[in-house]
């Protein structure tokens, strides 16, 4: 034990590590180097109108796009139903027309079907 | 050197809650006054010196950019130190994580590692007691680097580690008795 008390007072206020020639004599200025600058005003970005103004021109436009899509998409649509509207020909009866008929009519299927053909021509 | 400031704490807190220029030159009085004690607290605790030199250029980084947060409370000396034994524990943490996995570090090995470093002068004991120092928990190797290698008081200690100066005294002498056994073992 005494031994080994003796290996603590031996080497007791040695600096057994050592550092790189001028190590110390440059290391406030490393440090100094390697911390982060301060914000640099001279460096903020100037915010111009045209740049405030940008988003809702860009916002404005997309909204103008969707507005002109929808409208095309309508228009097609409506072209569409015209279409097949010119190429059939229908004849409209109004539901008291069909329900008076067929109350105040003693008829059997065969007969509605001949009736619903005269009535068509 | 031109321009260099004597060191006067009062006058750097001062400089501190100035304007940008000042709290620079302040900070800079700061690392020229406490760069070199705080690498050795750092160097004895991870022995490399390129891992010690970057631990205390991210402990002074640290500081700077937290510089707002302190308000003068402790003594620079102990926020500074307090940040470095964070950035080492830290380190060493990680450094643990990763050595296990890799080569499962011993004494033997630290001792090799040692011996072959060109920034080590120690002789053959000298390489045995820094084995010895790195077989104690982090706290304890800590204390006993603080007392030992830089004699550090215990008041001071007791500051910067958040223990009472009796525990921190109780460490140091468990902490002799661990590395005389050590030793012993190893005769």
């Amino acid at each position: 034990m005494e031994k080994e008390r003796n290996i603590l007072d031996k080497c007791a206020g040695r600096e057994p590590f050592s550092v790189p020639d001028g190590y110390f004599a440059g290391l406030t200025d490393s440090i100094m180097s390697s911390l982060p600058q301060p914000e640099n005003d001279n460096n903020a970005v100037v915010v111009t109108p045209w740049m405030r103004l940008r988003p809702y021109l860009y916002m404005a436009a997309a909204f103008a796009g969707m507005f002109f899509c929808l409208k095309w998409a309508a228009g097609l649509n409506t072209s569409n139903q015209t279409d097949v509207a010119q190429t059939q020909e229908t004849t409209i009866y109004s539901d008291e027309y069909i329900d008076s008929f067929l109350e105040t009519a003693m008829i059997d299927d065969y007969t509605l079907y001949y009736s619903f053909v005269d009535a068509a021509n | 050197m031109a321009g260099m400031m004597a060191y006067d704490e009062q006058r750097i807190l001062e400089m501190l809650r100035d304007d940008e220029v000042s709290r620079r030159r302040a900070f800079e009085a700061i690392v020229r006054n406490f760069s070199e004690p705080l690498y050795w607290q750092i160097r004895h605790m991870v022995l490399s010196h390129d891992d010690a030199n970057d631990i205390l250029q991210n402990t002074f980084v640290k500081a700077w950019t937290n510089i707002e947060s302190f308000m003068g409370y402790s003594r620079i000396s102990t926020w500074l130190y307090r940040i470095a034994v964070n950035e080492t524990l830290t380190f060493l943490n990680r450094q643990k994580m990763t050595v296990s996995i890799d080569t499962g570090a011993d004494e033997q090995n630290i001792c090799d590692t040692l011996e072959s470093d060109p920034y080590f002068d120690g002789d053959e004991t000298e390489a045995q007691l820094q084995a010895a120092i790195a077989t104690l928990p982090d706290k304890q190797r800590l204390v006993f680097n603080m007392k030992y290698f830089n004699e550090m008081k215990y008041e001071e200690m007791s500051d910067i580690l958040g223990t009472s100066v009796g525990a921190l005294k109780a460490s140091f002498h468990i902490a002799v008795r661990k590395i005389e056994d050590y030793f012993n073992r190893n005769d």
